[in-house]
């Protein structure tokens, strides 16, 4: 039979801003989304004094200021980082670990004997004392019953961090507890779907056939069902998939209203697109760009975009000519616009792709210009070396304005200690 | 098409007399592994001040330091006293584990105010 842990880090942003600044330890912290906008991130003391997921931070900051709330742009340098540690440290307690998302890895527990409570307390010490980062851990037969697990264990101070949910007596006893939305799979249409039958917590939702389930919820319901019973249908997954798409798109820190500034965003969103995209080994066949103004002001917003077929590539100086063609097509002169997009679609693998008869650039050449490219900026940090097109003076660049250092990668930003 | 080498020669790749260091190229010293930097309880982190130059320590040196190390008196710990940042050297008394802060006189118990976050494990000097 499988076992599976959940790992999820407490307030993982907050937790890595902690993890290199004392000052912060016992004080109110949040991070802030891209530009500066919203709470994403929140220590206990910034829950307890109300603060929500999502609250803007302007609404908020006059009282929040007050009590002593410090606030962070987020620092996904730090984070990501961070996030490897984490993942490094359970590698030793298992080598099959699934890095499910930046603070959450699944890990399988099958083979491992003795006291898995214990098993999971200790790799729960290991990763404070060495990352920081204080980490919940669940435990279960199924993906589904370890995050349930894990859940008890955040929300329940008795588990002391560690939850194990695999004894039928437990699940009788907290099954009834637990609201159905918490339930991995089931979104808040389907929890009020399943209210409306008075099925309200997982003991009612487990209790459910599966016949009765699939009608309710189809396949995906039904799977979450077994699931709850303890059969095993969602293995461990630790490959990221392939991806089908990919997005740059960003909220601009100051209004955009000429064509120089537009084109040097979607040149910049372009660039990085095209980053992502050779790092994964990929040509994009299609594109998306979007241009909007901002949508909170209904009366004049304008918000359009344009989906067309490129040239197979990953050269970043054709994925901006392409970028810019399809921008102008949507462009209007003057509105003031808030927020733009690359998407590159339709990704195919480039090693087995088609060669091209009349290519628009040497694909020797440019495979060149794009290597040294890479290796300049994977050297010498993101955006060293780019088009002069993405710009120089750059006003339309998200506001970032509360940054904490990037700690662990960048030499000239590490921790000073004093002596 | 065949590879150019261009700055890609490592000492045995050459192209009329075949080089008999071959078989043998070895890679650059990495100070990374060495210092055992892909660990993930290793941390540079940069001194200020002069208050450990008995030790060897100066400012603006890199140490190395290791959280997952466990503690041994006398070694110098980079700890969390009370919302600072500092240096001190770790001191086992019958009460318990104490950490003498760099350049004080007075040592203090190891307690939720006054942590060792990781012991200083490597040095790094960029230039001398």
């Amino acid at each position: 039979m499988s076992i599976f842990a959940l790992c999820d880090a407490n307030n993982f942003y907050c937790s890595c801003e902690r993890a290199f600044n004392p000052k912060l330890k016992n004080v109110p912290v949040v991070v802030l989304s891209n530009n500066d906008g919203c709470c994403i991130a929140r220590s206990q003391e910034a829950k307890d004094l109300g603060i929500k997921m999502g609250d803007p931070w302007f609404k908020i900051a006059s009282w929040a200021e007050a009590k002593g709330v410090r606030r962070f742009s987020s620092n996904y340098v730090l984070y990501g980082d961070m996030s490897r540690r984490l993942h490094n440290v359970l590698q030793r307690f298992s080598p099959r670990v699934e890095p499910y998302s930046i603070d959450e890895m699944f890990i399988d527990l099958d083979g491992i004997d003795g006291d898995l409570v214990e098993y999971c307390r200790d790799a729960r010490t290991t990763i404070r004392r060495e990352t920081k980062i204080p980490t919940c851990v669940g435990i279960g037969e199924t993906k589904t019953k370890a995050k349930l697990a894990n859940f008890l264990a955040k929300k329940r101070p008795e588990f002391d961090g560690v939850c194990d949910l695999r004894s039928p007596d437990d699940c009788a006893r907290f099954y009834p507890t637990i609201p159905l939305d918490e339930v991995w799979g089931i979104g808040g249409a389907s929890a009020r779907k399943l209210a409306a039958l008075g099925l309200l917590t997982v003991a009612d939702l487990a209790a459910v056939n599966l016949q009765e389930a699939r009608n309710l919820l189809t396949v995906t319901g039904a799977r979450v069902v077994m699931e709850l019973q303890g059969t095993s249908c969602l293995p461990l997954t630790l490959l990221a998939p392939q991806r089908k798409g990919l997005a740059v798109t960003r909220t601009f820190g100051e209004a955009v209203t000429d064509w120089d500034g537009m084109a040097q965003a979607i040149s910049t969103y372009a660039t990085r697109a095209a980053e992502k995209l050779r790092r994964h080994g990929l040509l994009a066949t299609a594109m998306t760009v979007f241009i909007q103004t901002n949508r909170f002001k209904p009366d004049d917003y304008y918000g359009n975009a344009t989906t067309f077929g490129i040239e197979p590539s990953q050269d970043t100086f054709s994925l901006i000519a392409d970028a810019l063609r399809g921008t102008r097509s949507i462009w209007r002169q003057g509105l003031r616009y808030w927020k733009a997009g690359v998407m590159l679609i339709d990704l195919i693998d480039a090693t087995t792709a088609p060669a091209q008869f009349f290519p628009t650039r040497d694909p020797v050449e440019s495979a060149k210009v794009m290597q040294a490219m890479d290796s300049l900026n994977q050297r010498f940090g993101r955006g060293c070396i780019r088009p002069a097109v993405a710009g120089v003076d750059r006003k339309w660049v998200a506001k970032a304005d509360y940054l904490s250092k990037r700690y662990t990668t960048r030499l000239d930003e590490i921790m000073d200690v004093s002596a | 098409m065949k590879e150019e080498l261009g700055g890609g020669y490592r000492g045995g790749e050459t192209t009329s007399f075949q080089s008999p260091a071959q078989d043998h190229i070895e890679h650059v010293i990495d100070l990374a592994q060495v210092l055992d930097l892909g660990k993930p309880g290793m941390y540079p982190v940069r001194v200020v001040g002069q208050a450990l130059r008995e030790r060897g320590i100066l400012d603006g040196d890199i140490l190395i330091a290791n959280a997952a190390a466990d503690p041994v008196a006398g070694k110098v710990v980079v700890a969390f006293v009370h919302g600072s940042v500092l240096l001190a050297t770790l001191e086992r008394r019958a009460s318990g584990w104490c950490l003498l802060p760099a350049g004080k006189a007075a040592a203090l118990p190891v307690s939720e105010d006054a942590e060792v976050w990781a012991i200083v494990a490597g040095l790094v000097r960029v230039q001398v």
